[in-house]
């Protein structure tokens, strides 16, 4: 960052520009999030009030607490929570040993290898979601199939995020000095130790990174979650925020924009906390 | 919560074992009180809570049953059911859209109920309402939910333009919207989004005498009559006497132009009374029915609950299906709801005889058509409702759009 | 040592431990992920290809094989057709207006000045929103009475009246367009400011010394170097972009009278809301195909650039 006291006239105007040239964007950015408040906090009447105005006459705070109750909120965050950070578990966990190998051991099938991640990738679930159900529907569990039941979504979004993940972090591995490694081995150490000890730790941005786009993907994802999930108990939020919408005979909107609101706020804030691994993980790259 | 996340940790180990010897098991149900599941669609806030109630209430009086409710919305009620089936999971009893009925008759899944009708429960339904569940003699749904609609009408508005008892044809709403537009407001709401667009054109079509699919069971809308009404729809469009951006406007938006007082006449159905009486008490407002064209008539639709022909438990399902049409259950749906009733017993309730408003609605039982029960009703709907939009884009002329809208509808219905 | 994000192992003969273990902990190391991807992606589109070429009734229960009649079915849609063109602008539009939306976003995000923090992070704020969710809020925003969109350009004076945004094509379709990008930014503009962490400043020095004005570094320094970077978006954005649903479904559903439709919403509505999964098999075959087409020959076109 800037050091006080150098703040000098070309950083200014730098500043300036800067802000000026994203400022469109910004607007753009941001408004999803003003309308999002706006409306959340507005009493249902005015919600449809004629023409409509920004700002709510009183702050209508208990539309947050009548929607928890309508939508069961907190079930329905409890289900994005453990869905989408198993599957970025689960993809890291798979991930991780097979970047390695990709980018550490050479071995004679890693060409054709990329070429089927690289396949899986243009696999999109929404392209296969009818064949995905008919194969959760065929494997029968308990007294019910795998249909509706959080741990299928688990497991199909790890496996379509794993091309990308493997990757992100194969390209990521490999600009890791091999040297360090060696100088362990020199040491001593097995090559177990030196990846756990020398490794790993290096690894860690890269993981993250891969981590948060991965959480993301799962959090945002809306038509397997949507074919898959059934029962009230198990809808992520998502979900629940767009059957407050679809064909719904009255569509009570303040709701809608307060449900949205708290939905994407975990997620925000963990980026917020996050940005900084990764821009680190990104500028990694230019290390030598 | 943690026990929840542990059944699922099992689970998962077994199904990837299974998954690498891709075999599939059929489930074997160990012996236990009898569950049955009941797949109810999303009406609004109280239907979730009335079925549980049932569902209890029934439990009680019935210890060896246990019922088990699931709520799913509308637009994916038919997909979930036909996904469900395919994958052999389906409920016991579900709620269905009486129009989508064929197709679960024509594929064997729909019980025949008759068999377990005594006299005394045929006798229960009022006349018409059980026909559309009956194909091929044999009655396949109960009709849970009926409704039928009519015209909604802003007092003010209309009696500046001179009626003050509503529109009787529509040249009476021509009339009026003309005179409701010189005030600045728009006359005759007109919805052309989502859902029910082919419907809204329906009481048109019906209101000169036409008909959606014809007695040879092919597509009928096309007829003179059916360019008729779509021509004077598209006037209506055309000379401002709608709201604009009729490809915009759901039905739910409608409603809400017209609880705003910002929209002279609109069809729609009973449960608007209950909504204007809770979001806009102050609004003054008529019912009346369906403008004529050269015929009255008005849409009656019912919902149907079915039997899945491939349910373990009939006996148990169809002792809680009694219980939901006896008479204290369908009063307290049917009133909760802002439905129109179905069973004689319903009708005999003080919530009905004193209801004016809903009198109307109850009055055109007799002339109402039912959506046809064809197969692959969707196909169909999809086709009037495109041709519709079309026209209203300036896409197309009625006459065109409704020609190749049959078209394609008889290659839904020949299949 | 440079960074590159295609080639394999640059340390391909440095490593020493035993040739026999060595054989086997690669494919060891490789095994789950193979385990999962086959599963989960190889049997369902087995199963497609299946229900492609078979006569599936409308509750998915196959009824025999059918050939080739569910792919000339769709092919001879004129709906099919439509969309299919439409794929192609949406896909151009969204992928090239995020491309080029994102090099000047990446290039002011590059340097350093005050609050670049906080603006970098407002910046990556669209991607927190869950995609359907967006669409729910950017649809309610541009609701033609009760929207901020129109009231705000109205008292702005940039319009006169309410534009009924989704009620016809020609606005509904931009529009949508217009979100796509919006949406995409932040994931393109985060690999181009890591593409541009890779060029080393000694290069910028180096130009500078030499006399070289902005817009020529730009030109021929920045942008050659940044290349395989907006490869790699171009190629990402597009399968996203092509396979892209909630933005289209939840704001007019395709319609009306399916003039917003494009392959994939297509798709679905075979699938789910026409009952017809043979047909929707072949839809979704048709856009494999398409992918994959382009993917490899993309490929293969820019990936010599790169060495």
């Amino acid at each position: 960052m800037i050091p006080r006291g150098t703040i000098t006239r070309r950083i200014v105007r730098r500043t300036a520009i800067s802000w000026l040239v994203l400022s469109p964007l910004l607007v753009l950015a941001l408004l999803p999030f003003a309308v999002m408040l706006s409306t959340a906090l507005k009493p249902l009447p005015e919600v449809t009030a004629f023409p409509p105005r920004w700002l709510p006459s009183r702050l209508a705070w208990q539309n947050f607490v009548d929607m928890w109750a309508t939508v069961d909120f907190g079930t329905g965050l409890a289900n994005s929570l453990f869905i989408s950070l198993t599957a970025t578990l689960l993809t890291i966990l798979v991930s991780v040993p097979a970047g390695y190998a990709v980018s550490r051991l050479p071995f004679r099938g890693v060409g054709a290898y990329r070429q089927f991640l690289l396949v899986t990738k243009m696999l999109s679930p929404i392209l296969l979601v009818l064949g995905l159900f008919r194969m959760a529907a065929s494997i029968h569990i308990g007294d019910g199939t795998l249909v509706d039941t959080r741990i299928i979504v688990v497991v199909i979004y790890a496996a379509f995020n794993i091309a990308f993940a493997v990757w992100m972090l194969a390209a990521y591995f490999a600009t890791i000095p091999i040297e360090l490694e060696e100088a362990a081995w020199i040491d001593g150490a097995n090559r177990l130790q030196s990846v756990v000890r020398i490794f790993l730790p290096l690894s860690l941005p890269a993981i993250a990174v891969t981590g948060i786009v991965t959480f993301v993907g799962s959090w945002n994802e809306f038509v397997v979650a949507l074919t898959m999930l059934r029962d009230p108990s198990r809808l992520t939020l998502p979900l629940k925020v767009v059957n407050l919408v679809a064909g719904r005979y009255t569509v009570e909107w303040n709701q809608v924009m307060a449900a949205t609101l708290l939905a994407t706020l975990p997620v925000a804030v963990v980026f917020a906390a996050l940005q900084r691994y990764l821009v680190q993980g990104l500028t990694l790259g230019a290390v030598k | 919560m943690s026990r929840d996340l542990m059944r699922p940790w099992r689970r998962a180990v077994l199904a990837l074992a299974l998954c690498g010897l891709a075999a599939t098991t059929p489930a074997t149900t160990p012996a236990r009180a009898e569950t049955v599941r009941v797949t109810v669609s999303y009406y609004s806030a109280t239907t979730g809570p009335y079925f549980e109630k049932m569902a209890a209430e029934f439990h009680a009086a019935n210890p060896g049953i246990d019922v088990k409710i699931e709520v799913v919305n509308w637009d994916s009620l038919l997909q979930k059911l036909r996904t469900d089936v395919s994958g052999g999971v389906n409920s016991d009893i579900s709620i269905l859209g009486t129009r989508s009925l064929l197709d679960f008759v024509r594929d064997g899944l729909a019980e025949p109920l008759d068999g377990y009708m005594s006299p005394e429960f045929k006798n229960r339904f009022i006349g018409q309402f059980l026909k559309p569940s009956q194909i091929d003699g044999k009655t396949y749904g109960l009709p849970i939910a009926a409704s039928a609609r009519a015209m909604f009408y802003n007092k003010a508005m209309l009696t500046k333009a001179g009626f003050p008892d509503g529109p009787k044809t529509w040249d009476d709403v021509v009339a009026a919207a003309q005179k409701i537009k010189a005030a600045g407001s728009a006359g005759f709401g007109l919805m052309a989004k989502g859902t029910e667009v082919d419907v809204y054109y329906y009481y048109a079509l019906w209101s000169y005498g036409g008909d959606v699919v014809g007695p040879d069971g092919k597509a009928a809308f096309d007829s003179p009559a059916g360019v008729k009404a779509l021509t004077l729809y598209k006037s209506l469009v055309d000379q401002g006497l709608t709201q604009d951006g009729v490809t915009n406007y759901t039905r739910t938006d409608l409603q809400e132009l017209f609880k705003q007082g910002r929209v002279g006449m609109i069809i729609s159905l009973p449960f608007m009374i209950n909504q204007i009486a809770k979001q806009a008490p102050n609004l003054e407002y008529g019912i009346v029915p369906v403008p004529t064209g050269t015929v009255q008539s008005t849409y009656a639709v019912t919902d149907s609950i079915i039997m899945f022909s491939n349910s373990k438990v009939k006996q148990a399902a169809w002792k809680f299906l009694d219980f939901l049409f006896t008479k204290q259950p369908r009063i307290e749906f049917t009133t909760s709801e802002g439905f129109l009733p179905t069973t004689q017993a319903e009708l005999t309730d003080p919530y009905f005889t004193q209801n004016t408003r809903l009198k109307v609605f109850v009055d055109l039982l007799p002339t109402a058509h039912f959506a046809p029960t064809v197969t692959g009703w969707e196909d169909t709907a999809k086709a009037v409702s495109d041709a519709v939009q079309s026209v209203y884009l300036d896409k197309a002329e009625p006459a065109a759009a409704l020609k190749q809208a049959a078209d394609r509808a008889n290659l839904a219905l020949g299949k | 040592m440079s960074l590159s994000l295609s080639a394999p192992a640059g340390t391909a003969g440095r490593v020493r431990a035993g040739r026999l273990r060595l054989t086997l902990a690669p494919w060891l190391l490789i095994l789950p992920s193979l385990v999962l991807t086959i599963t989960i992606i190889g049997y369902p589109f087995y199963e497609i290809v299946r229900l492609s070429v078979s006569d599936v009734s409308r509750f998915g229960l196959v009824r025999g094989y059918a050939g080739l009649t569910n792919f000339s079915t769709v092919f001879a849609d004129p709906i099919f057709r439509d969309a299919l063109l439409r794929t192609l602008t949406w896909t151009v539009g969204v992928v090239g207006g995020t491309i080029i939306a994102s090099v000047p976003v990446a290039l002011v995000l590059r340097r350093d000045f005050i609050g670049r923090g906080l603006a970098r992070t407002l910046i990556m704020l669209p991607w927190s929103i869950s995609l359907a969710m967006a669409a729910i809020v950017w649809l309610w925003a541009f609701n033609a009475d009760y929207g901020m969109i129109n009231a705000t350009l109205q008292q702005f004076g940039v319009l006169r009246t309410s534009v009924q945004w989704m009620a016809w094509p020609e606005t509904a379709f931009p529009v949508e367009i217009l979100i796509g990008i919006i949406v995409s930014i932040p994931f393109t503009s985060t690999i181009l400011l890591g593409g541009l962490s890779s060029i080393p400043n000694e290069v910028y020095e180096a130009a500078s010394i030499d006399g070289a004005r902005r817009l020529q570094t730009f030109r021929h320094i920045t942008l050659p170097l940044l290349a395989p970077f907006i490869n790699i978006a171009i190629v990402l954005n597009v399968i996203s972009v092509f396979n892209s649903f909630p933005i289209i479904w939840v704001m007019t559903q395709g319609g009306p009278d399916n003039s917003t439709h494009i392959l994939v919403t297509y798709l679905y509505e075979l699938s789910f809301r026409l009952g017809r999964p043979g047909q929707a098999a072949a839809v979704s075959l048709a856009m494999l195909a398409i992918v994959f087409t382009f993917t490899f020959v993309y490929l293969r076109l820019r990936v010599p650039e790169e060495a």
